[in-house]
C-alpha cells in the first residue's frame, strides 16, 4: 500500500509538474511570437515628391585676366559679392608697377632702335643699287648714242663718197682711190653698226645685272620688313608689350585700382594680396546676362518620377526665392540621371546651389499600402495576416504573397496581384523578422 | 540399501535436471524479454542524444550511406536539447497532452458510468436474453475497429458529432470491451452473497454499492487499467473522425514530427510513455487479476 501510495504520490507530481510547464512553454511561445500591426489595402493615389540637390552651373561667366608680373597690394571684393560697373576689384603695387613698366618701355626702346637700323641699312643698300643701275644705264646711253652719230657720219661720209664717184674715164688710180676709200667707209659703218649693236648688248647685261642689283637690294629691304611683320609672335610680343604699356601707363593713372567693367556678382575669386599675377584669370563673376543651368544628379528609381517638360519648384537655401523651371532634359550617365534645367537670365543670379522640388499624383489604385508593408524577398512581396487552425487552436499566421509594386513613395505603395482583396489584413509593422507561415499576434 | 542408495541419486539427478532448466529457462526468458523490449531501451538514449550524433546513427536508414543503422544505447555527445525544447518550448505537446488527459479521462468515466451498471446487470440479474445480449456485447468486443468505422461515421454525422471531441469519447464510453472484463469480475462474487443480502433486505442498489463494487474492484481496476492504456495511446479513431488539429491526442503528434526531429521524437516518447507507466504500475495486481478473470468461467 506504501508502494502505491508513492506512486500515487509521484503521478500526482509529474502532473503537476506539467501543469505547471504548460503554463511556462505558453509563455515562452507568446513571448517569442512576432507582434505586428496590420492594416487593410485602400484605393488611393500616389503622391511622389522628390527633392534634390541641385547645383547652379554658369554657362558663360565673366573672367578677369590678371595682369602678368604686377604684384598684387590689396584685394577688394570677395567671392557672392555684389559688383557695380566700376568697382575696384583689386589694386596693383604701384611702386612695382613702375619699375616694371620702365624696364617694359626700356626693353620697347631697344627693339625699335634694332627695327630703325636694320631698316635705314636696306634702305641705303636699295639707294645705292639704284644709283648704280641709273649711272650705268646713262653712260651705256651716252655711248650708243656716240657710236650712232658715228654711224651716222659714216654713212654721210658714204653717201658724200658716191656722189664723188670717178669719171669712168678716170684713171685707174682714181678708181683704186676711190674703191679703197668706199671700202674704208664701208668698213667704218660696219664697225659702228657692231659697236653699236655691242654697246646695246652691253646696256642689256649691264641692265640686267644692275637690275639684279637693284633686286638683291630691295630683298634684303624685304627681309628686314619680312623679318619684322612675317612674325605673328613678335608682332603679337611687340604688340602685346606695346598693349601692356597702354594698359600698364592707364592703371598707373588710376593709381593702380581695376575696376570692373559691368555690374555682377562675384563667382570666385584666384587672387591673394603680396602675390605677382600670372596669364590666367584671376577673379569670375556673373552679369545679369549670363545663362545658369540648374543640374542634378537623380537615381534610377527616382527617374520614374521625373519627365523632360515637368514643372519644378526650385528655391535657394538662405533665400525665399522660388521658382517655377520646367526640366529640359534628362540624361542617363553610368546608371544614374542628370537632370538639367535652363533658367531664365535673372534666376538664381549669384547662386551656386539649390534645392529642386518635384510633386506628382498618380492615378488612384485599387490597392495602397503603407510603404513598409512591402518586402523585397527575390521579388516583392506582403505579408498576409490570416487566421490558421493549428494544434494550439485557431493563430494569426503570416502568409507571404507576392505583388508587383505599381508605384511608390516614401509612405506608400500601390501593389497589384490577382488575389489580393480589400479585406486583407496587410502587415505593416512587426515586432521580428517575418517569413512564410510564421504565426504573430497583433498588437 | 542399493535401492535406498540409488533412489537418492536419482532424487539429485532431478533436482539438477530441474535446476539446470530453470536456468536455462530464465536466460531464454532474459533473452527474449531483452529483444522485446530493446525498443523500448532505445528511447532514452535517443531523447538525450544529439541531433547531429541520431542523424550520423540513422544515416543508412536515410540513405545517406549503406550498411545498418548503429544505435548507441548510450550517446556519445549527450544533451537535454530535446527535452528543453518540449518541456519548454513546445506549447503544443502539452496541449495535445491534456487533451489526451481529458480526451482519456472522460472515457474512463463514461465506461464507469455505462459499462459499470451493464457488466453487474449481466453478472448478477438473470433476465430474458440476457446471454443473447452478453453474446452480442462479445461479437461487438471481437469487432476491429475498421469493420465499424464507416457505421460508426455514419451515425456521428447523423448526431451532428463527427469532428467534435465527443466522436472519439462517446463510441469509446460505449465499448464493450471493459464490461466484458467488469463483468467477469463481479462474476467471481458468490451468488450466495447476493442471496444473503436480499434476504436481510439490501436494495439492488446497496448491493451493488456496498457488495458488488468492493468485491469486483478488482475488475473494474483491470478494465480501467486495460481502458486507460488503450485510449491513451488511440491513433485509429482521431484520426479518422477529428477534423482539427486542436482536438488531437498526443497520439498523433509524433507523427507529424520529421525524421530531422528523431531526437525530440524520442523525448516526446519518453515523456508519453511516464503515464502509462504510472497507471501500469498502480494497476498492475488488479490487471493480471483482471486478465485471469478472462480466462476462468463460473
Amino acid at each position: 500500500m506504501e508502494s502505491k501510495k508513492k506512486l500515487w504520490r509521484g503521478f500526482a507530481i509529474f502532473m503537476a509538474v506539467m501543469l505547471v510547464m504548460t503554463f511556462v512553454s505558453r509563455i515562452v511561445y507568446v513571448n517569442r511570437l512576432p507582434r505586428v500591426h496590420w492594416a487593410n489595402p485602400t484605393a488611393a493615389s500616389i503622391t511622389n515628391k522628390l527633392t534634390a540637390e541641385v547645383t547652379v552651373e554658369l554657362v558663360n561667366s565673366e573672367a578677369v585676366t590678371g595682369m602678368e608680373g604686377l604684384l598684387v597690394k590689396r584685394v577688394c571684393v570677395a567671392a557672392g559679392e555684389q559688383i557695380d560697373a566700376g568697382t575696384v576689384l583689386y589694386e596693383i603695387d604701384t611702386e612695382d608697377l613702375q619699375v616694371q613698366l620702365a624696364g617694359l618701355e626700356a626693353e620697347e626702346q631697344v627693339w625699335q632702335d634694332q627695327v630703325s637700323a636694320q631698316r635705314g641699312e636696306a634702305e641705303r643698300e636699295m639707294v645705292r643699287a639704284q644709283e648704280d643701275y641709273d649711272t650705268t644705264v646713262a653712260e651705256l646711253d651716252r655711248k650708243i648714242a656716240d657710236e650712232t652719230r658715228l654711224l651716222e657720219d659714216a654713212m654721210e661720209d658714204l653717201d658724200t663718197h658716191m656722189f664723188r664717184l670717178p669719171k669712168e674715164d678716170a684713171p685707174d688710180e682714181v678708181w683704186i682711190a676711190w674703191a679703197d676709200e668706199r671700202k674704208r667707209i664701208d668698213r667704218e659703218i660696219e664697225e659702228r653698226k657692231l659697236a653699236i649693236e655691242e654697246a646695246g648688248f652691253e646696256k642689256e647685261k649691264v641692265l640686267k645685272e644692275a637690275g639684279r642689283e637693284i633686286e638683291d637690294a630691295k630683298s634684303a629691304q624685304n627681309e628686314v620688313e619680312g623679318a619684322y611683320s612675317s612674325s605673328y609672335s613678335a608682332i603679337g610680343q611687340v604688340q602685346a608689350r606695346q598693349n601692356k604699356i597702354e594698359s600698364w601707363k592707364g592703371i598707373l593713372e588710376d593709381g593702380g585700382r581695376i575696376t570692373a567693367e559691368q555690374e555682377g556678382t562675384v563667382l570666385e575669386v584666384m587672387l591673394q594680396s603680396g602675390v605677382r599675377m600670372g596669364t590666367e584669370a584671376v577673379m569670375r563673376y556673373a552679369n545679369a546676362d549670363s545663362s545658369r543651368i540648374f543640374r542634378t544628379i537623380i537615381t534610377q528609381e527616382q527617374k520614374s518620377m521625373v519627365h523632360t517638360g515637368d514643372t519644378v519648384k526650385l528655391s535657394f537655401p538662405g533665400s525665399s526665392e522660388e521658382v517655377g523651371e520646367t526640366i529640359d532634359s534628362i540624361v542617363q550617365e553610368n546608371g544614374s540621371y542628370t537632370v538639367t534645367i535652363w533658367l531664365e537670365p535673372a534666376v538664381a543670379v549669384g547662386r551656386t546651389e539649390g534645392i529642386m522640388e518635384l510633386t506628382s499624383t498618380s492615378e488612384i489604385y485599387d490597392f495602397v499600402v503603407p510603404r513598409q508593408a512591402v518586402h523585397n524577398d527575390g521579388g516583392n512581396c506582403v505579408y498576409v495576416l490570416e487566421e490558421k487552425k493549428g494544434i494550439l487552436g485557431t493563430e494569426l499566421s503570416i502568409t507571404s504573397m507576392t505583388v508587383r509594386l505599381l508605384d511608390e513613395n516614401e509612405d506608400n505603395a500601390a501593389i497589384a496581384d490577382e488575389l489580393l482583396t480589400s479585406d486583407m489584413k496587410i502587415v505593416t509593422q512587426s515586432s521580428k523578422e517575418l517569413s512564410n507561415g510564421t504565426a504573430v499576434m497583433e498588437y | 540399501m542399493g535401492v535406498v542408495q540409488i533412489i537418492p541419486g536419482k532424487i539429485e539427478n532431478r533436482k539438477k535436471k530441474k535446476k539446470k532448466n530453470a536456468w536455462l529457462a530464465t536466460v531464454i526468458c532474459f533473452l527474449t524479454a531483452f529483444i522485446i523490449c530493446l525498443p523500448l531501451l532505445m528511447i532514452p538514449g535517443g531523447a538525450f542524444a544529439d541531433s547531429s550524433e541520431i542523424r550520423q546513427m540513422l544515416s543508412p536508414v536515410l540513405g545517406e550511406s549503406g550498411g545498418y543503422a548503429d544505435w548507441h544505447m548510450l550517446p556519445f555527445y549527450p544533451t537535454i536539447e530535446h527535452f528543453h525544447r518540449l518541456l519548454v518550448g513546445s506549447p503544443a505537446f502539452y496541449k495535445l497532452f491534456w487533451n489526451t488527459v481529458g480526451m482519456t479521462a472522460a472515457i474512463l468515466a463514461g465506461q464507469l458510468i455505462v459499462g459499470l451498471p451493464s457488466a453487474w446487470a449481466f453478472a448478477a440479474f438473470t433476465f430474458k436474453g440476457r446471454d443473447f445480449l452478453f453474446g452480442l456485447y462479445v461479437v461487438l468486443m471481437l469487432l476491429p475497429f475498421q469493420v465499424m468505422l464507416l457505421p460508426q461515421y455514419i451515425v456521428l454525422q447523423q448526431l451532428d458529432l463527427y469532428g467534435s471531441p465527443l466522436s472519439v469519447i462517446l463510441p469509446a464510453v460505449f465499448s464493450t470491451f471493459p464490461v466484458f472484463i467488469m463483468y467477469r469480475g463481479f462474476t467471481q462474487i458468490d451468488s450466495e452473497i447476493l442471496e444473503a443480502a436480499r434476504l436481510d433486505g439490501a436494495g439492488e442498489m446497496q448491493i451493488f454499492l456496498y457488495i458488488g463494487l468492493p468485491l469486483g474492484r478488482m475488475g473494474i481496476h483491470a478494465a480501467m487499467v486495460l481502458s486507460f492504456l488503450e485510449y491513451w495511446n488511440l491513433v485509429e479513431q482521431p484520426m479518422a473522425f477529428l477534423e482539427e488539429q486542436k482536438d488531437w491526442p498526443l497520439s498523433l503528434y509524433l507523427p507529424q514530427l520529421g525524421i530531422d526531429q528523431a531526437g525530440f521524437a524520442f523525448a516526446v516518447s519518453v515523456v508519453v510513455l511516464i503515464p502509462a507507466l504510472f497507471v501500469f504500475a498502480l494497476g498492475q495486481d488488479a490487471l493480471e487479476e483482471g486478465i485471469t478473470y478472462t480466462g476462468t468461467k463460473k
